[in-house]
C-alpha cells in the first residue's frame, strides 16, 4: 500500500510541476493540434507524427518540452484518425481502420456528430486506462528487470523483432522476420561497441558512427508515404457531420463496459513489443464481435464496435510505452520513433532509466489526454476542414519537414543521403509487402543485441548454455524458437493433427 | 486485377527479390570475413577467442537472412513466381507507375543530393514544392516530365558546377534555381488561371520553407542547411544586425 501511495505521490508532484509551467501548455497544445491534423490526414501516420517533431524537437530544447511535443502528437494522432473512418470511410491511420467499418454507417445514418463525440471521449478514457496501467506495471517490471542480464537482454531484443515482425507481415510471415534482418544488419555499421573494430564501413569516415536513428526513421517512415501519397485522388464525398458532438453521459455510462474491456485489451496489446496500434484496434474489435450483445451488428453501424477499436488504439499508447521505459523495447512504431528521441537525448530506456522520467511521462500522457479530450469535442469542426486538404498539396511541405528535421538532428548532409536511401529501400520493400516497423525496430535494438550477445558469450567463455541456465533467459528462449517453430507449416499440421486426435 | 492476379505478381517478385537478398547476404558474409574472427590484434588488444569477434553477430545475421531468402525462393517457385518472372505482365509492370515513380525519384534525388547541400534552403525547397504540387496533383504525364526536368537541370547543374565541398558556397546555382523557380511559378500560374492552383502553389512554396527555415534557425536554434545561401544569408544578417538589437537592449 506504502509503494502505491509513495506512486501516486510521486506522479502527483510530476503533474502539478507541469500543471504550473506556462509553456506546457504551448508545447501541449500545439503538438496535440499537430497530432491531430496528423492523424487526420489520410496519408500521414501516428509514427509520422511522431518522427517528423522528433527531428524538430530533437535535442534542442529540454527533455520535458520535448517528451510533451511528441507524446503530445502520439496521443492526438491516434484519435485523429477515426476523423476519416467516419466521415470518408477512409482510415487516417492504420490505427483507425477498425473504426471504419461502423463509425462511417454510423455517419451515413445521421449519426456522425454522436459517432464523433463517442469515439473522441472513448480515446480519451482509453489512454487514461493505458496511462494508469503504465504507472502500475512500469514499476512491478522494472523491480523484477533489476535481475535480467545481458542474456535475457539479447533474447528479448530478439523476441521484439521477431514478434513485430510475425505480426506486422501483411503477407508471408518471414517477410517481417527478413525486414527486422535487414534492420539489425543496418545496426552493424560502423564500431562494434565492444572491441570498437570498424565494420562494413567502406573505408567512410561518416559510416564509423553508424547508421544515426533519426535519418533512419525519417527515411523508413516518411519517405515511401510521400512516394506513395503524391498521385491524383478523386476527392473522397465527405458525409455532412449531424448531430450533437458533445457525448451524452447515459450513453457514456451504459458503454462503459466495452471501453474498459477495450482499454485493457488495447494496453495488453501494446504492451507486446514492437506491435502497434492498429493490431490493437482489430483485436478488441474481434474480441468485441464475438462477446459483445451487439455482435451481430458489428459493421452495420454499431456503437459498441466504434468504441471496442477506437478505445483500445488510444489504450495501447500506454500499453507501448511500458516495454519501452521498463526494457528499452519499443512497443509500436510510434513508441519506435519515441526511443529515437530518448537516443538523441542521451536517455537510455531501460532498468536503469530515472524513475523521474517515468513519473513525467505518466504526468504528461493524462495532460496530453485531457487536451486531446477538449480540442476534439470543441474544435472538431476545425479538424474536419482540415480534412479536406488534398495530399498532393500537403506531401511535398512534408518532405521540406522531414529534410530539415533529419539535418538538424545531425548536423549533417550525409543524414540527408541516409535517409533517401533508406527512403527508397523502404519504398520498393512497402511495394513488395515487407513491414517496415520491424526493419526500424531491428536498427534500434540491433545494437543492443549485438553488445548483449556478445557479453553473454564473453562472460560465460562461449558457453553457448548461459542462454538456458538461467531461468528468465531459458524462458525467452522457448518463447523465440516456439515463435519460430510457430511458422514453420510441418510444425504446425503436426499440432493441429494431435489437436483435432485429442478433441 | 483481382487477388490471384495479384498473388501471382507478388511472388514472381518475391522471386527476384530472393535472389538479390541472396547474393547481398553473400556478399556481406564475405565482407564479414574481413573482420577478425579467430583472434587478431586492435590496438594492442588481443581477441583470441571466437566469441569475442566483432564478425559473430554479423556472421549470424547475414546467415540467416540467406536461409530466409532460400525459403522465400522456394515458396515463390513453388507458387509459380518462376514461371511468370520474365515477362513484364507477370512482375506487374505499369507503366504509369514506373513513370510516375522515376519522376518523384529524379526530383527526389535531386533535392536531397544536388540542391539542398549547394542552393539556399528556400529556393530549393520552394522549387521542390512547386514542382511536387504542380507535377503530381492532377496526375498527367506531361506535368510530371516537366517538373522532373526542371528540378532536374537545378540539381544537376549545381552538382557538375560545384560537387566538391569547398565549392557548396558559391551562388551561381543558387541564381539557376531562383531563376528556374521563378519562370516556373510564371507557367503554373497562367496554365491555371482561374483555379485555386494558381494561388495555392505560389502561397505554400515560398511560406513554407520560409517559416520553417527561420522557427529552426531563430526559434529552437537548429542548424539549417547552407547557411550561407543566397536568401537566408541576408535574412540571418538582418536579424542579427537589424532586428534582434531591438529587443536585446
Amino acid at each position: 500500500m506504502e509503494f502505491v501511495f509513495s506512486q501516486l505521490s510521486g506522479f502527483g508532484e510530476a503533474f502539478v510541476a507541469l500543471v504550473v509551467d506556462p509553456l506546457t501548455y504551448v508545447y501541449l497544445i500545439t503538438s496535440v493540434f499537430l497530432g491531430i491534423t496528423f492523424g487526420a490526414l489520410p496519408g500521414l501516420t501516428a509514427t509520422l507524427a511522431v518522427t517528423i517533431l522528433t527531428g524538430f524537437f530533437g535535442n534542442k530544447i529540454p527533455l520535458d518540452y520535448s517528451l510533451i511535443a511528441l507524446l503530445g502528437a502520439y496521443v492526438g494522432a491516434i484519435y485523429g484518425g477515426s476523423y476519416p473512418s467516419i466521415l470518408l470511410n477512409i482510415p487516417g491511420t492504420a490505427a483507425s481502420a477498425a473504426t471504419a467499418m461502423d463509425g462511417y454507417p454510423l455517419a451515413r445514418s445521421g449519426r456522425g456528430g454522436e459517432a464523433l463525440g463517442l469515439t473522441t471521449t472513448a480515446s480519451f478514457i482509453g489512454t487514461l486506462i493505458g496511462t494508469v496501467a503504465l504507472l502500475i506495471f512500469v514499476w512491478v517490471l522494472l523491480l523484477i528487470s533489476k535481475n535480467i542480464a545481458s542474456p535475457e537482454k539479447a533474447l528479448l531484443a530478439l523476441f521484439g523483432i521477431l514478434l513485430s515482425g510475425t505480426l506486422m507481415s501483411e503477407d508471408l510471415v518471414i517477410k517481417g522476420w527478413i525486414a527486422g534482418l535487414i534492420g539489425l544488419a543496418m545496426a552493424m555499421v560502423g564500431m562494434d561497441p565492444l572491441l570498437s573494430e570498424p565494420r562494413y564501413t567502406f573505408g567512410w569516415s561518416y559510416m564509423l558512427s553508424g547508421f544515426q536513428v533519426v535519418p533512419v526513421l525519417m527515411g523508413a517512415f516518411a519517405v515511401p508515404q510521400i512516394i506513395e501519397g503524391l498521385r491524383h485522388v478523386e476527392a473522397a464525398k465527405m458525409l455532412k457531420l449531424q448531430g450533437r458532438i458533445l457525448p451524452n453521459m447515459i450513453a457514456i455510462r451504459r458503454h462503459m463496459p466495452t471501453i474498459t474491456r477495450s482499454g485493457v485489451i488495447g494496453t495488453g496489446v501494446g504492451a507486446l513489443p514492437g506491435v502497434g496500434e492498429d493490431v490493437a484496434g482489430w483485436v478488441s474489435y474481434g474480441v468485441g464481435k464475438s462477446v459483445s450483445k451487439d455482435g451481430k451488428n458489428f459493421g452495420k453501424g454499431s456503437i459498441e464496435g466504434l468504441l471496442s477499436s477506437e478505445t483500445a488504439n488510444n489504450a495501447c499508447i500506454g500499453g507501448a510505452l511500458i516495454p519501452l521505459l521498463v526494457l528499452g523495447i519499443p512497443g509500436s512504431p510510434p513508441a519506435a520513433a519515441l526511443m529515437g528521441a530518448f537516443k538523441i537525448n542521451n536517455v537510455i530506456p531501460g532498468p536503469t532509466i530515472d524513475p523521474e522520467i517515468i513519473l513525467r511521462v505518466v504526468a504528461i500522457m493524462v495532460l496530453a489526454s485531457f487536451t486531446m479530450f477538449v480540442l476534439g469535442l470543441f474544435t472538431a469542426r476545425v479538424f474536419i476542414h482540415i480534412l479536406r486538404i488534398p495530399q498532393t498539396v500537403f506531401l511535398p511541405v512534408v518532405m521540406v519537414l522531414t529534410t530539415i528535421g533529419s539535418f538538424s538532428v545531425g548536423g549533417g548532409i550525409n543524414d540527408l543521403y541516409l535517409m533517401l536511401g533508406v527512403g527508397f529501400v523502404a519504398y520498393f520493400m512497402t511495394l513488395l509487402k515487407y513491414p517496415i516497423a520491424p526493419l526500424v525496430i531491428g536498427v534500434i535494438l540491433g545494437g543492443l543485441f549485438d553488445e548483449t550477445f556478445r557479453r553473454s558469450l564473453l562472460i560465460s567463455d562461449g558457453d553457448l548454455s548461459v542462454f538456458v541456465s538461467r531461468p528468465g533467459a531459458a524462458i525467452l528462449l522457448t518463447l523465440n524458437v516456439t515463435l519460430i517453430l510457430a511458422q514453420v507449416p510441418a510444425v504446425r499440421r503436426t499440432f493441429q493433427a494431435l489437436k483435432q486426435r485429442v478433441i | 486485377m483481382n487477388n490471384s492476379d495479384e498473388l501471382v505478381i507478388l511472388r514472381a517478385r518475391d522471386f527476384w527479390t530472393s535472389l538479390v537478398l541472396m547474393a547481398a547476404s553473400v556478399f556481406f558474409i564475405w565482407r564479414s570475413s574481413f573482420i577478425p574472427l579467430f583472434g587478431g590484434n586492435r590496438a594492442g588488444v588481443s581477441g583470441a577467442d571466437w566469441y569475442n569477434s566483432a564478425a559473430i553477430v554479423p556472421l549470424g545475421i547475414f546467415g540467416c537472412l540467406l536461409v530466409l531468402s532460400f525459403v522465400l525462393l522456394f515458396i515463390a517457385v513453388r507458387s509459380g513466381g518462376a514461371k511468370t518472372a520474365l515477362s513484364a505482365a507477370g512482375v506487374g509492370w505499369n507503366r504509369a507507375e514506373a513513370r510516375r515513380f522515376s519522376t518523384i525519384g529524379v526530383i527526389l534525388f535531386f533535392y536531397v543530393a544536388g540542391l539542398v547541400p549547394r542552393v539556399d534552403f528556400v529556393i530549393c525547397s520552394g522549387l521542390l514544392i512547386t514542382a511536387l504540387i504542380y507535377g503530381f496533383h492532377l496526375g498527367k504525364p506531361q506535368r510530371m516530365l516537366l517538373s522532373a526536368a526542371i528540378v532536374a537541370v537545378a540539381g544537376a547543374y549545381a552538382m557538375a558546377a560545384h560537387l566538391p565541398r569547398s565549392e557548396w558556397a558559391q551562388h551561381d546555382d543558387d541564381l539557376l534555381a531562383l531563376v528556374l523557380w521563378i519562370s516556373f511559378t510564371v507557367w503554373v500560374v497562367l496554365q491555371n488561371r482561374g483555379t485555386r492552383l494558381a494561388w495555392v502553389i505560389p502561397t505554400i512554396a515560398l511560406t513554407a520553407p520560409l517559416v520553417l527555415v527561420c522557427a529552426m534557425a531563430f526559434g529552437f536554434r537548429q542548424n539549417v542547411p547552407n547557411r550561407g545561401g543566397l536568401i537566408f544569408k541576408q535574412i540571418e544578417y538582418h536579424y542579427f544586425v537589424s532586428l534582434k538589437p531591438l529587443w536585446s537592449r
